[in-house]
């Protein structure tokens, strides 16, 4: 399932930010919850990436591995300024990620900022396997 | 879930102590407030709050609680630093979020006119919103220094006066950091943002005195009617969001979860007498001086705007700081537990301190008095300065409410912002705004906040803090 805007939905949270983010594997389920804590961070004209950065992480099990990751993206953002256009899973299990993501520097003048996430959190992460055989994850972010 | 309340009073409700539930819960809140208490998950939160290893006397939550991650905003826990815990979820990402507010000798009748040149200067000046840069650039040296001295660093520099470090909460410098416990992240992402503003629901505002609620404690305060104050809402920055998630993924590899049988992953913590417990101590420290020193340069900057801007004199804008709180913080404080003194790690996550008269942690300046609480309305009503109250250290271990708390979600706010010019509304009630972000009022518009005078009136009530003052907004700027 390629990302489109009907992979996610925001969920209503009082003080932060919430996603329920959907992917047809896991593999999908992760790059998907990239794309779509971009959508909602950042406007950015279509892109070609140009430069990639490879990403190794380890964790307790999927949930863990799903914080760290989007964390990842989102220090290559606010620490690094770059902005991932897409990011491609290489390997995934319970405890070990490798991807790289794609990113092109921030530029004000082509990337509108939508709202600042300060954090991913650890609040209610949970992913799913349905009976549809669709994965779906919800994360909680810090805004 | 369901969850049980028993009212104590008219302000009190406590939430027995079920299941694993350490400690009771205890609610400040009236039945206006609690309706919309009843609708998130906060109460839940104060009772996961309440599993936690070591948490002394009750789960609080204060009158603005609302649902947040892990500790509910608006949520207070004690913990005994023989047997407890510290905990990164339960002081925020945002380490040191906090508030000031500065007096000066303006009258808002005076500088009306030249009220939007000066909202305008403001935003102009002061780097405000994501992505935007500090005119500081600090060494490595300097960043150390700033974390390790805090607002004592930026007074050395030339942003402010030696007086500014007596009234900000711990003289604007936390004991026991050390920054060799900083990641290269933080260091990274703290480099170019000292002495800028933030975004969300980080402001500066302009206001007028507008109602004198004590005379005594106004006058040493300092705060007479018709007078122009500023008020500065901002925190650590991307420094302190980094430390923060640096220690729970530091948490979260050494500690076994399972092992800690909580209800929420982000309330992870570590023994405040662990090696682990102490460097976090450490890295919080940093990123709380590092938030007292961005809110001192975000003063000088606001002083030399105005100075400029309305041509006046500093002797004539006579701008002084009345008082600076944390609310997102861990404190070491010592308090009476079954008339016992007792040394605790008190955590305010989106509270205040509110120390009573006669404190000797006060300044000389406020300790007739109490100390100054400052709470933040949402950008279309009043802001209140209140004085720490002998309730509050019966009741709840020195603390008060932080603002007026969210009552809808950032995305509830925006659809039912649709067809509305939020801007055009501040601007019919006689408030200027300017703003970066593209959703930023309509995610922060007032209805998005509980009645702000409720809260405070529950404060008071409960005899946390007495009313000193009420400020109306002039003008602000968001990021």
């Amino acid at each position: 399932m390629g990302f489109d805007e009907q992979n996610f939905t925001i969920i209503d949270h009082t003080a932060d930010l919430g996603l329920r983010v959907r992917g047809e594997t896991l593999e999908f389920l992760f790059e998907n919850s990239v794309q779509a804590m971009l959508n909602v961070m950042v406007k950015a004209q279509a892109l070609q990436p140009t430069e990639t950065a490879p990403i190794r992480l380890d964790g307790r099990d999927l949930e863990d591995l799903l914080v760290r990751w989007l964390g990842e993206v989102l220090y290559w953002f606010q620490g690094e300024k770059k902005v991932t256009i897409h990011a491609r899973i290489l390997s995934l299990s319970p405890k070990h990620l490798e991807a790289n993501l794609h990113t092109v520097p921030y530029d004000p003048t082509q990337h509108e900022i939508l709202c600042e996430i300060k954090a991913v959190t650890y609040h209610q992460v949970k992913i799913n396997h349905g009976p549809d055989d669709v994965w779906e994850a919800k994360i909680i972010f810090d805004v | 879930m369901d969850i049980q309340l028993e009212k104590l009073d008219s302000c009190r409700w406590v939430i027995p102590k079920t299941g694993q539930m350490r400690v009771p819960g205890l609610i400040f809140s009236n039945e206006y407030l609690l309706k919309d208490v009843q609708k998130d998950q906060s109460l839940v939160q104060v009772c996961n709050v309440a599993t936690m290893p070591g948490i002394v006397g009750y789960s609080l939550a204060m009158p603005d609680m609302h649902w947040g991650y892990g500790f509910p905003i608006g949520g207070v826990a004690a913990f005994d630093i023989e047997d407890g815990i510290i905990s990164p979820g339960g002081v925020g990402y945002d380490i040191n979020c906090g508030c000031r507010l500065m007096t000066t000798s303006l009258l808002a009748a005076d500088i009306t006119d030249l009220m939007r040149h000066l909202v305008s200067e403001l935003f102009n000046n002061i780097p405000t919103g994501l992505g935007s840069r500090s005119s500081v650039r600090l060494s490595k040296k300097d960043q150390d220094r700033v974390a390790v001295e805090g607002a004592a660093w930026a007074v050395k520099n030339g942003y402010g006066e030696p007086g500014d470090l007596d009234r900000t909460e711990d003289r604007g410098t936390m004991e026991r950091a050390d920054p060799t416990v900083v990641s290269e992240r933080a260091r990274k992402r703290g480099i170019d943002q000292l002495g800028t503003l933030g975004s969300g629901n980080h402001f500066l505002e302009i206001q007028v005195v507008d109602t004198i609620y004590d005379s005594q404690k106004a006058r040493t305060f300092g705060l007479f009617k018709g007078q122009v104050t500023i008020f500065i809402h901002s925190g650590s920055r991307g420094y302190g969001h980094q430390i923060c998630d640096d220690f729970l993924k530091e948490m979260g590899n050494k500690i076994p979860f399972d092992s800690l049988q909580l209800p929420d992953r982000q309330l992870i913590c570590a023994p405040i007498s662990s090696d682990l417990g102490r460097r976090y101590i450490s890295g919080m420290a940093c990123a709380a001086n590092y938030a007292w020193a961005n809110r001192q340069l975000l003063m000088h900057s606001t002083k030399e705007v105005f100075l400029r801007t309305l041509g006046i004199t500093p002797r004539e804008l006579n701008m002084h700081l009345l008082y600076d709180v944390c609310h997102n913080i861990a404190k070491r404080e010592e308090h009476m537990v079954n008339n016992k003194k007792k040394t605790l790690y008190i955590h305010r996550k989106g509270a205040t301190r509110s120390f009573p008269p006669g404190h000797p942690l006060l300044p000389e300046a406020y300790r007739s008095t109490g100390q100054p609480v400052l709470i933040p309305g949402d950008m279309g009503t009043y802001s209140y300065v209140l004085a720490g109250a002998e309730a509050a250290m019966r009741h709840s271990f020195g603390s008060s409410c932080h603002g007026a708390g969210r009552v809808l979600s950032r995305s509830k706010a925006i659809r039912m912002s649709k067809g509305r010019s939020i801007h055009r509304e501040l601007k019919d009630k006689g408030i200027l705004v300017q703003f970066r972000g593209k959703n930023t009022l309509k995610e922060e518009m007032p209805d998005a906040y509980k009645d702000v005078s409720q809260v405070v009136g529950v404060v008071h009530e409960a005899g946390l803090a007495t009313k000193v003052a009420r400020l109306r907004p002039l003008g602000v700027i968001k990021g």
